[in-house]
């Protein structure tokens, strides 16, 4: 479903340039679960968000969906990944000023979804979430493991193909993040969501079916499982 | 979508509680000084064209030449004749009338039965007066109100006032002892913004003159209705052929009366002329208020963009993740246009609720009637929808724009919004209001200094314990019955009377002989006819012969004016003006408008005008044939009791008259009150701005702490003190204040230099004004900052930190 060709991110630093991303080329195929993992610095966020079109690479070839990523206007890219994908934070990234409802809603709100559709889906969502009873509380009401779930809510709540995670556990404890993977390997197996974690913890990488090893902007192993 | 946008912002309004009031405060002021000051533009600007006719009618004016200076004399106040001859002789004259302003020197009294009131707005008008102007009748009409010789239009308030609920059509009413005018009409009362504004006004035909028509002596006002058609200019022309005509035997060309005339709708804005009905407004203070009633508006406005954009960084995560989840920049921008939608809104609200509290007092203070209903309602409406539109899109435009730049991607790999966004326009911004702020801290003290000043300075006239009765017209004889009666009182140390005001005389007499002078002498002097303890109960000081004496006084009271023989007090300026020394002048003749005498004392100079003007020569001389004013001076112990025994004395000698007693320092400052409402005015607009900017301040310490935040804390790990903390953040601010100072201080000079160029006798501006000015600036601007450095600089490091 997605093909990266010699993709590269630099800065320009004075005469030299310093690489983030140094020629990656990467092939995933629909129903993957894949793991990225390394040590700080070596570019898996930033593969991450070139993967996800909110980062744009300086160089290289992005295919996604049968679309040419690195050729799409801004509003196109924008159009091709409200369709596609859904992102899940370390932070979570709520919005404070909105309710668990509303913050699971808002995608739909820009995907343009008429309000009693957004109704139905958003309460399906909760429903499947077993967070019916929190959906008019704030995100600061929330422990850091509902407020990832909120996170995730939202992220599938428009139907995505795809979903990215960038350390979806880094700030939750070991049991919470257990829940989290499980249900992660559940909309992998169940709902045929494609994945693409981002991770430390190599327990974590295991629930996946493909670890990507990054080192220094670039792929240094690749195993499947 | 957009309801989504509205609880996003309302909620975030609320969270903000502390910002949003800023906002909100800021703009409501803004706006509500904006309603008022407009409000008052509105109203000038409306002046007199609620008449009908308004387009048709014109005001006469004559220009008078003077010989001794050439100096070009524009008077409102014209002779009898132009009404009636030029009406009859010119086609292109529809209608006139002619207006007298019956109680313009003093008040009349007019009594009822038992009812007896001073009033002071009282005109008589020609007949076909309520033809032209357009009053509305309550009672009676338009047609008929003029056709007794003795008829009188009042008021609706002035009906209420002597009849309460009876119908005064038809009553008598008694004015001055000697008129009986019979009620023909009652109108809604004159409306604030009209040039011929009244109480009462009968019948032109009731005066003597009016049989006549005199070319050379000027007591009424002259208003045409021109032909449909008929344009001023033409008119004009028409009637300085006619006068041309009819002076070409009357000398010097130039030195005759010339007359023009003036659309009724520029009278009140535009006239040039002296002595007009009501005071006149002036469009240059139009243009002033204007300007600064968009500056107020700007102030706020500026407030609510650095407040809104200094909230930003705040914002920024949430733009992130709406960008995240799909959200275009377009869509960004109208939700945060949709905020700063929402505050306005409110600010308007509140703003208008402001200005309706407010509008009591600030009647008060310009002195004009004003409210909402001063306006159309569609005018206002779209007046309002202007405000929110523009304050809309002008504070809520850059923000919104800036903050739905914000990539997505910073933002959320945790740091804070990065890029502080254009931080040379917030700082630009908070320089200009604080320019605005210290011009108006300087102007109030420079008003007030010179405000001060007026009220210190010895004008050489001892104001102080002198209560002035208006006694106009009162015979000598009961005047002087009245006087031996107070004077065995033991506070009232010296009574007296005078012409006019002893603080603002304006007699215009001429010299035209002096002993030992040749030639031709045409000297031009104010005089004033007093009583002779004038100079004794005023403490005016002699600097060369003595006081008047029972026997000058006697030799003036002389009914045949031929016996009469005078005695002059002068003083040092016009003595100087007649070639002498101040001994010299004792004792020498003079002539002046008919009276002949010796000077008998020479005063030093002392101000018996306003002090916008230069002290000119003046004549004091006794005569008794009319006084204007009564006045007493009193110990100042036991107030009351002194003036309840001048009341008791009134009443015994003036039982008809009402007991109206005020005090000379009253009338001085009188002659000040549009310095005095000026003043207040910069005090006022000095407080509001300050208020402004400094709410503006407020929001960019915000601001600036939130973004500095991590360098505090690092500086504050190093080692550094709470004091520098706030030096640093403090000097970049008082920094910026600092070159607003610089700015604004040649500015407020020059603006303030104009100001006082219109007082003879003014302080100077010194260097310490503008110090002071600076200071205050600096220190209410370190205060406000302190609110904020002082909670970032003893902020725990550790927490500012962690965030990393």
């Amino acid at each position: 479903m997605l093909s990266l060709q010699h993709i590269s991110k630099f800065y320009q630093a004075g005469g030299t340039r310093n690489f983030v991303i140094n020629d990656i080329s990467l092939e995933v195929e629909a129903g993957e679960f894949i793991s990225i993992m390394g040590p700080s610095g070596s570019g898996k966020s930033t593969l991450l968000n070139i993967i996800g079109m909110l980062d744009e690479p300086s160089s290289g070839y992005h295919y996604f969906a049968g679309e040419t990523v690195h050729q799409l206007k801004d509003k196109q890219r924008s159009a091709l990944y409200k369709k596609f994908i859904g992102f899940v934070f370390q932070a979570y990234h709520l919005i404070d000023e909105l309710t668990v409802y509303e913050n699971i809603e808002t995608p739909l709100i820009y995907q343009d979804f008429k309000s009693a559709e957004r109704k139905a889906m958003v309460a399906d969502m909760l429903d499947r979430f077993q967070i019916v009873g929190k959906k008019d509380l704030f995100p600061a009401q929330l422990s850091g493991g509902q407020q990832q779930l909120v996170g995730i809510a939202r992220a599938l709540i428009a139907g995505p193909k795809l979903l990215l995670a960038d350390e979806p556990t880094g700030n939750l404890n070991s049991k919470q993040g257990e829940e989290i993977m499980q249900l992660f390997k559940k909309l992998n197996k169940e709902d045929g969501v494609t994945i693409i974690q981002v991770t430390h913890s190599e327990k974590n990488a295991e629930y996946g079916s493909r670890i990507i090893n990054l080192l220094d902007g670039r792929i240094e192993s690749s195993k499947q499982l | 979508m957009i309801k989504n946008y509205l609880k996003t912002a309302w909620r975030f309004l609320l969270q903000n509680k502390l910002t949003s009031l800023i906002s909100l405060t800021g703009l409501a002021i803004g706006v509500g000084c904006f309603l008022l000051l407009s409000t008052y533009i509105m109203n000038e600007l409306r002046y007199d064209r609620f008449n009908d006719k308004a387009d048709r009618i014109v005001r006469l004016v004559q220009h008078i030449k003077s010989t001794n200076n050439n100096e070009e004399i524009i008077n409102a106040i014209t002779p009898s004749a132009p009404v009636p001859v030029f009406k009859q002789a010119l086609p292109e004259i529809a209608d006139g009338a002619r207006i007298f302003n019956y109680s313009g020197y003093k008040p009349a009294t007019v009594q009822y039965s038992d009812k007896l009131f001073n009033e002071r707005n009282i005109l008589m008008a020609d007949e076909s007066f309520f033809k032209i102007f357009s009053f509305d009748f309550l009672e009676g009409n338009s047609l008929t109100a003029f056709n007794q010789i003795n008829s009188v239009v009042i008021s609706a308030s002035t009906a209420k006032k002597y009849f309460g609920n009876d119908d005064p059509i038809g009553k008598i009413l008694k004015v001055n002892n000697v008129n009986s005018m019979l009620i023909t009409g009652v109108i809604k009362d004159v409306p604030a913004y009209s040039q011929i504004k009244f109480d009462l006004i009968g019948n032109y035909a009731m005066l003597s003159r009016s049989k006549t028509r005199k070319w050379d002596s000027a007591n009424d006002y002259s208003y045409f209705l021109l032909k449909p058609g008929t344009k001023v200019k033409s008119a004009e022309q028409k009637i300085n052929a006619y006068t041309d005509n009819l002076f070409k035997n009357d000398g010097d060309k130039d030195h005759r009366l010339q007359f023009t005339l003036e659309p009724l709708t520029r009278v009140h804005l535009y006239s040039k002329a002296n002595d007009n009905l009501v005071p006149a407004g002036n469009i240059r203070d139009i243009y002033i208020l204007s300007s600064v009633a968009l500056i107020l508006l700007l102030l706020a406005c500026v407030n609510f963009l650095n407040l809104f954009s200094a909230k930003s960084i705040e914002r920024a995560h949430e733009v992130g993740v709406r960008k995240v989840m799909g959200a275009l920049r377009g869509q960004l921008f109208i939700q945060f246009l949709t905020e700063a939608a929402i505050i306005t809104l409110c600010a308007i609200m509140t703003g208008t609720m402001l200005a309706w509290l407010i509008f009591p007092w600030f009647s008060n203070l310009i002195g004009h009637q004003l409210g909402f209903q001063t306006w159309d309602i569609n005018v206002l409406v779209l007046l309002l929808i202007g405000i929110f539109v523009s304050v809309t899109l002008l504070a809520g435009t850059y923000p919104s724009l800036y903050l739905s730049a914000f990539k997505a991607i910073i933002i959320l790999r945790g740091k804070s919004g990065g890029n502080a966004g254009n931080s040379t326009l917030r700082k630009s911004l908070v320089v200009f209001q604080f320019a605005v702020s210290v011009f108006f801290i300087i102007g109030t003290i420079v008003a007030a200094g010179q405000m001060d000043y007026i009220q210190h300075l010895d004008t050489g006239v001892n104001r102080s314990n002198v209560i002035v009765l208006d006694i106009g017209g009162a015979s000598y004889n009961k005047i002087q019955a009245l006087r031996t009666a107070l004077i065995q009182q033991p506070d009232i140390k010296n009574v007296s009377a005078s012409y006019d005001s002893p603080v603002n005389i304006a007699g215009g007499y001429t010299i035209d002989k002096a002993e030992g002078a040749t030639g031709n002498l045409n000297m031009m002097v104010t005089g004033i006819p007093v009583e002779r303890n004038f100079i004794n109960t005023l403490g005016i000081k002699l600097i060369a012969g003595n006081d008047f004496t029972l026997g000058d006084e006697q030799r003036v009271l002389d009914t045949n004016y031929q016996k009469r023989v005078y005695s002059f007090i002068l003083n040092e300026s016009a003595v100087k003006s007649l070639g002498w020394k101040p001994n010299d002048a004792i004792g020498k003749q003079i002539s002046m408008n008919g009276r002949q005498g010796e000077i008998r004392g020479v005063a030093s100079d002392f101000n018996f005008a306003s002090l916008h003007q230069k002290i000119t020569p003046i004549a004091i001389f006794p005569e008794y044939d009319y006084f204007g004013k009564l006045l007493v001076k009193v110990s100042g112990k036991d107030m009351l009791n002194t003036t309840n025994g001048i009341e008791r004395d009134w009443k015994s000698f003036f039982p008809d008259s009402p007991f109206d007693m005020h005090f000379l320092d009253q009338e001085y400052d009188e002659l000040y009150q549009n310095d005095q409402r000026a003043s207040d005015i910069l005090i006022v607009f000095a407080f509001i701005t300050i208020f402004l900017s400094c709410l503006g301040l407020f929001g960019l310490v915000i601001f600036s702490t939130r973004q500095r935040t991590r360098e505090i804390g690092i500086r504050k790990v190093l080692g550094a003190s709470i004091t520098s903390i706030l030096g640093i953040i403090s000097w970049d601010f008082l920094r910026l204040v600092g070159l607003a100072i610089i700015i604004s201080s040649p500015i407020a000079y020059y603006a303030m230099s104009k100001w006082l160029q219109g007082f003879v006798y003014r302080i100077n501006m010194q260097w310490w004004v503008f110090v002071l000015a600076g200071s205050v600036a600096m220190l209410i601007a370190f205060i406000t900052i302190s609110f904020q450095s002082v909670k970032a600089a003893i902020a725990n490091p550790v927490k500012s930190l962690r965030n990393e």
